[in-house]
């Protein structure tokens, strides 16, 4: 099965920059807000950058260590947007 | 007994990144880590494993397993759809993590490549290699992820190298030479060995040779008079012994795309705007390797079983969509009609080099490539199809782009394509 939920919202985004880091970490979201509730990531999974068409879009698959969220960067509309959830499973 | 072995100091370095996008897919979900996963191009019930994790494989379920299979062997068995920009993000990562140790890097694949050292000055020894082996794994880590693990072979040839990345998976670092090379050998099956498999593996058999060091005792004329009968006899001969053979440079010899039909029909305008949206696609990979096609080939299976094949050679090449797709139309035509088609492909073939800057003597090319240029940059700059022929408006919907798996030529037309 895929346990990719498909969500596609605009989110509320705090993110955290750092310098003299490589650059996967220069910045990295470290709070959202969804559903009216605050959930806190705890691990960048991976960042990546692609293209929308002429778009330049960042996405960033992280964690709050229950859930993976895939939270995607518009940085042409500077919006947030999440794109898709894992929710976590227990082994 | 004297093998002859090539006693030069190991140079060539194999990075291998062992199940690449199901390890891409764990790193950027850690919820997904230590689980058996896999990916797939199109999900599906009956879809088809791709890559799976190391969990997955110690479960059996290995490339080409389908999903359904997959699952009664473990039903957490969690399948997802393949992630191009994800993929190319590491493969690049990789790459530029390669490139700053020599200027001779050569990717094999997406998820693996060489670094050649032979050129470097004689300070890069053994020694030197295995530390820059740890820097890279270490530097993958913190570059990628920490989830990331390659493995790293280091050998005089590419062949060793590739089997030295593969003896301790998935975070090995192994070196072969002369010094060690029987101990290896002796540590493998005939099959073990990259290149072997069931064909070349029954072949050698048949010779009485059916493990790894009867392979290096064979005489160098029984493998290539009557094992292989060709000069490949020789090249294995040299190869065992840690002679590169494989330095090489492969000649483009055709360009093509084929499509599994989504719901297999023998609906005329459906299939034609499939096939010209294939043709479009073909056509891009054409003018990306800059060369013209003379040769243009189509085949269809049916549902029935039956199958269509023709080609036709003409004598002036061609390069844009419109004249592809002008001489595949003209072969398709010819089909049975009644019959519900199953999987389709186009095949371009005697290709040579663009000769697209002069001008014809009968027919002024200059015009079509201006237009092909032009409607190229756009797609470039928009999305790929943001500009295509209202033909294949139809097959746009339905073709999905795969993500391609032998070598890394197409890559970066792809990720436009997403």
């Amino acid at each position: 099965m895929d346990p990719t939920q498909i969500i596609n919202q605009r989110v509320e985004v705090a993110v955290f920059y750092r310098k003299d880091c490589d650059v996967s970490m220069l910045a990295y979201p470290v709070k959202m807000k969804f559903k009216n509730q605050e959930i806190k990531f705890t691990r960048l999974g991976l960042r990546h950058p692609t293209s929308k068409g002429r778009r330049m879009v960042h996405i960033f698959d992280v964690t709050d260590d229950v859930n993976d969220y895939r939270l995607e960067f518009d940085a042409q509309g500077l919006t947030w947007t999440l794109i898709s959830m894992i929710p976590g499973v227990s082994l | 007994m004297n093998y002859g072995l090539n006693t030069d100091e190991p140079r060539i370095m194999w990075i291998d990144l062992n199940s690449a996008f199901a390890m891409a897919e764990q790193q950027a979900h850690p919820s997904l880590r230590n689980r058996p996963i896999g990916v797939t191009n199109r999900l599906s019930p009956e879809c088809c494993v791709i890559a799976a994790s190391y969990e997955a494989k110690a479960l059996g379920i290995k490339v080409g397993v389908r999903r359904s299979e997959a699952i009664a062997l473990c039903p957490d068995f969690v399948m997802l759809e393949t992630d191009p920009p994800k993929y190319h993000h590491v493969y690049k990562k990789l790459m530029a993590i390669m490139q700053s140790y020599s200027p001779k890097v050569k990717m094999k694949s997406i998820d693996e490549g060489i670094i050649d050292f032979r050129d470097m000055d004689k300070t890069y020894t053994t020694e030197r290699l295995i530390a820059i082996g740890y820097e890279i794994k270490a530097r993958v880590k913190k570059e990628i992820g920490d989830y990331t693990k390659i493995n790293v072979g280091i050998a005089p040839n590419r062949f060793l190298a590739k089997t030295a990345a593969g003896l301790h998976k998935p975070d090995g670092l192994d070196v072969i030479s002369y010094r060690n090379l029987l101990d290896v050998y002796k540590s493998l099956e005939l099959q073990d060995l990259n290149g072997i498999a069931d064909g070349f593996g029954s072949r050698l058999r048949s010779f009485k040779i059916d493990t790894p060091m009867k392979f290096l005792e064979a005489r160098e004329d029984l493998l290539r008079k009557q094992v292989f009968k060709s000069i490949n006899g020789m090249h294995w001969f040299n190869r065992l012994r840690g002679f590169e053979v494989d330095d090489f440079e492969t000649k483009l010899g055709t360009v093509g795309r084929q499509w599994v039909v989504k719901n297999p029909s023998n609906d005329e305008d459906y299939l034609r705007s499939c096939l010209h949206f294939l043709a479009e696609t073909t056509g891009k990979k054409l003018r990306f390797r800059n060369v013209d096609a003379r040769g243009v080939a189509v085949w269809l299976t049916f549902q029935s079983g039956e199958t269509f094949y023709d080609k036709r050679t003409y004598k002036t090449g061609v390069f844009t969509d419109s004249d592809i797709w002008l001489r595949v139309s003209k072969i398709f035509n010819q089909r049975p009609k009644h019959m519900s088609v199953r999987t389709m492909g186009l095949t371009l073939y005697k290709l040579e080099p663009s000769a697209r800057s002069q001008i014809g003597l009968f027919h002024n090319t200059e015009k079509d490539q201006h237009v092909t240029t032009a409607v190229d940059e756009i797609n470039d700059m928009y999305g790929m199809f943001t500009v295509h022929s209202g033909d294949s408006l139809e097959g746009t919907k339905h073709v999905k782009q795969k993500i391609p798996f032998g070598g890394t030529e197409y890559f970066e037309l792809l990720l436009k394509r997403q």
